[in-house]
């Protein structure tokens, strides 16, 4: 079914498998990623995502199922044979090569012509924009300047795949975020394929077109950053990417809108397509983001998901407040952005308040109780 | 100051200080005065050295330089030394390899046989190889024997000098180098020999100043040749003459010079082990 030409898939995992000994590091994975995306392995240590990039950097042999690189089943095949190529965590620079002969390197064993490596050494140093220090050796450089030889040294092989290792973990945060912009701007440029691991939830959903989130060996879910931030299918991934209301009850059908029932009292309206495991009537969690909580004394009319409770917290947090309600569903969260005409000081007298909080049923998610447990303890 | 060197610590500090500083000098006298009056004596006028000094000459050096049997012992010794030294730093640095990376069952019995020579007794190693060569191979002494004998105390050297330098090294680098294409045997050229060839020269200059003076193994293996110790032992027989001590004035400053090369080397080492260690670490 993976013939030549158009539609084949730069990576595809099929029910990849990685034990060491007794240890599962992966679980019959498989994932398919498509050429030109900025695809973001995200995870907590541990979770599978490093091991699943060695595979497919032929570092480590996988104990079962298959690995396809441009289609062609690259199982057994060694590293300095793949189409692909890594930037390390730590970079691995050479330290005895300065930056233009690391850039050289991979060029040097594809043994292409002295003419055409001079040129495409100077063609990848200035996309990363270290022309001027081609001279240097690697420990004459920062963090940030490391780090972009190791990303010249990688792409200028022109490999079908650029494999990155958490490659802005051991820069600080504003270098991080300038990288972020850096790395999404060479990507688009070059148009090769990325697969970017990391366990920075901010770093994935900045920079990928689309995520993988794993845990123990498995991918959880896949998909964009807009589909795991607001359609998380587990409390898991909703707690692991960003933050969230979680509020447990029962699903119960209440005339025509389906609604989820709180223990101690209260129901709201949940999203009219709901998970397909989810049709009969059971324990819940519905799963809701702070942002798209409204908070004030009245409730608006209109098909809203609709609690009542008292303010216990109002922070002030510089670009916004939030506010901690308690509901008889428990502890509800909401973050109020300021803008203009709307400053913080209004929402400071809501302490102690009894109010109301809403929120559209569309913006909430519904999962099975069960499901994802581990992190446990909605917001306070 | 440091308040930990003037605190007081005891009324007789300063006594036992200023004790412990001569008997260190006393200790230093004891080692090094022998060798500077050889040096001394080496430029003495008279035949039968002694003090006071008589008066100063560069003649016993013009003797060496002209006297063909010990010229021709310098140039055994030289040639034992550099052939040796070739063989044991390629045995060497392949043995710290398997050493320092497993891949061998018992690696701590492996790495104490391969470094026990140095501990055991020269007169015990020549002894039983003298029995090996005569008796089990039935092979005549010469240069060969010489040679093989050398190798067995300069191995283990290079194999914890060599081995040393790998413990350190960043294996990520050489996936780094496989992913950019190196097969195997490019790696080790192009990534690991240059990175270890410091630690390698190193170990081979220090086989050299070994091999160059060795005395008894070389005693008990060699054949009809020569080497420079040998030569000095068989002269002292009939009394230390001047030329003798230019002799070992010459070798003493030829080892010092090649003992300080090998400290640069390791030097350099360590200036580019520092350089991976920083960046190695964190793997997963």
């Amino acid at each position: 079914m993976t013939g030549i030409g158009a539609g084949r898939l730069a990576i595809e995992l099929i029910e990849a498998t990685k034990r060491y000994g007794e240890t599962i590091a992966l679980d019959g994975v498989s994932l398919g990623i498509e050429p030109g995306e900025f695809f973001c392995l995200l995870g907590p240590s541990g979770c599978g995502k490093t091991t699943t990039l060695n595979l497919i950097g032929g570092f480590i042999p996988l104990t079962a199922g298959e690995l396809r690189i441009e289609g062609r089943r690259v199982n057994d095949l060694p590293p300095h044979r793949r189409n692909v190529n890594t930037v390390f965590q730590n970079y691995a620079l050479f330290p005895h090569m300065t930056v233009a002969q690391n850039v050289a390197f991979g060029l040097r064993m594809a043994r292409l012509d002295g003419r055409e490596t001079e040129r495409r050494v100077a063609e990848y140093l200035d996309l990363v924009g270290l022309s001027a220090l081609r001279a240097r050796s690697p420990a004459q450089l920062s963090g940030g300047q490391q780090q972009r030889v190791a990303l010249a040294r990688a792409l200028a092989r022109r490999p079908a795949v650029l494999l990155l290792d958490e490659p802005l973990g051991a820069l600080d945060l504003k270098l991080r975020k300038q990288m972020q912009v850096e790395l999404s701007r060479i990507q688009r440029q070059v148009g090769t394929t990325f697969v970017f691991v990391t366990h920075d939830q901010e770093e994935a959903l900045s920079m990928a077109t689309r995520i993988a989130v794993m845990s123990d060996g498995r991918v959880v879910q896949s998909g964009t950053p807009r589909e795991i931030y607001y359609r998380p299918v587990d409390r898991f991934v909703a707690d692991f990417i960003g933050e969230s209301n979680f509020l447990e009850g029962h699903l119960a059908a209440d005339g025509g809108a389906r609604r989820v029932r709180f223990r101690d009292g209260g129901a709201v309206i949940v999203p009219s397509e709901l998970p397909v495991g989810l049709a009969r009537a059971g324990a819940v969690t519905l799963m809701v983001r702070p942002e798209c909580v409204s908070v004030g004394t009245t409730a608006p009319e209109g098909q809203w998901a609709t609690l009542t409770g008292r303010v216990i917290n109002v922070a002030f947090l510089g670009n916004h407040t939030r506010v901690t309600v308690q509901t008889a569903a428990g502890a509800v969260v909401t973050l109020r952005p300021h803008s203009e005409g709307s400053r913080s000081a209004a929402l400071d007298g809501l302490l102690d308040q009894e109010v109301c909080v809403w929120w559209s049923p569309q913006e909430s998610t519904v999962v099975a109780s069960d499901t994802g447990g581990g992190a446990d303890g909605s917001l306070a | 100051m440091d308040p930990i060197q003037t605190m007081p610590v005891s009324p007789y500090a300063r006594l036992v200080r200023a004790v412990l500083r001569t008997w260190a000098l006393v200790v230093l006298a004891f080692l090094y005065l022998p060798i500077a009056f050889l040096v001394l004596f080496s430029f003495e006028e008279s035949r039968t050295p002694g003090l006071p000094i008589t008066g100063l000459t560069l003649h016993w050096y013009e003797k060496m330089i002209s006297n063909g049997i010990l010229l021709g012992a310098v140039w055994n010794s030289i040639l034992v030394a550099v052939a040796a030294t070739t063989l044991a730093t390629i045995i060497g640095t392949m043995a710290a390899f398997p050493l320092v990376r497993g891949g061998i069952r018992f690696p701590n019995v492996a790495r104490i046989l391969f470094t026990l020579p140095i501990m055991l007794p020269g007169a015990l190693i020549g002894v039983a190889l003298l029995l090996f060569f005569r008796r089990v191979l039935d092979a005549e002494l010469s240069f060969w024997t010489v040679i093989a004998g050398h190798l067995v105390f300069t191995t283990p050297y290079i194999v914890l000098i060599v081995g040393a330098r790998l413990q350190g090294f960043d294996r990520m680098l050489e996936w780094a180098a496989a992913d950019l294409g190196a097969s195997p045997a490019r790696v080790l050229r192009h990534i690991v020999l240059p990175l270890i060839a410091p630690a390698i020269m190193a170990g081979a200059l220090i086989s050299v100043t070994l091999s160059i003076d060795e005395f008894v193994i070389t005693f008990f293996t060699v054949g009809p040749q020569l080497t420079l110790p040998i030569y000095i032992y068989t002269q002292i027989k009939f009394g230390v003459t001047p030329e003798v001590n230019a002799v070992a004035t010459v070798l003493l400053v030829g080892t010092m010079a090649v003992l300080g090369l090998s400290w640069l080397m390791a030097g350099q080492a360590r200036r580019i082990s520092g350089l991976i260690g920083s960046r190695g670490g964190a793997g997963r």
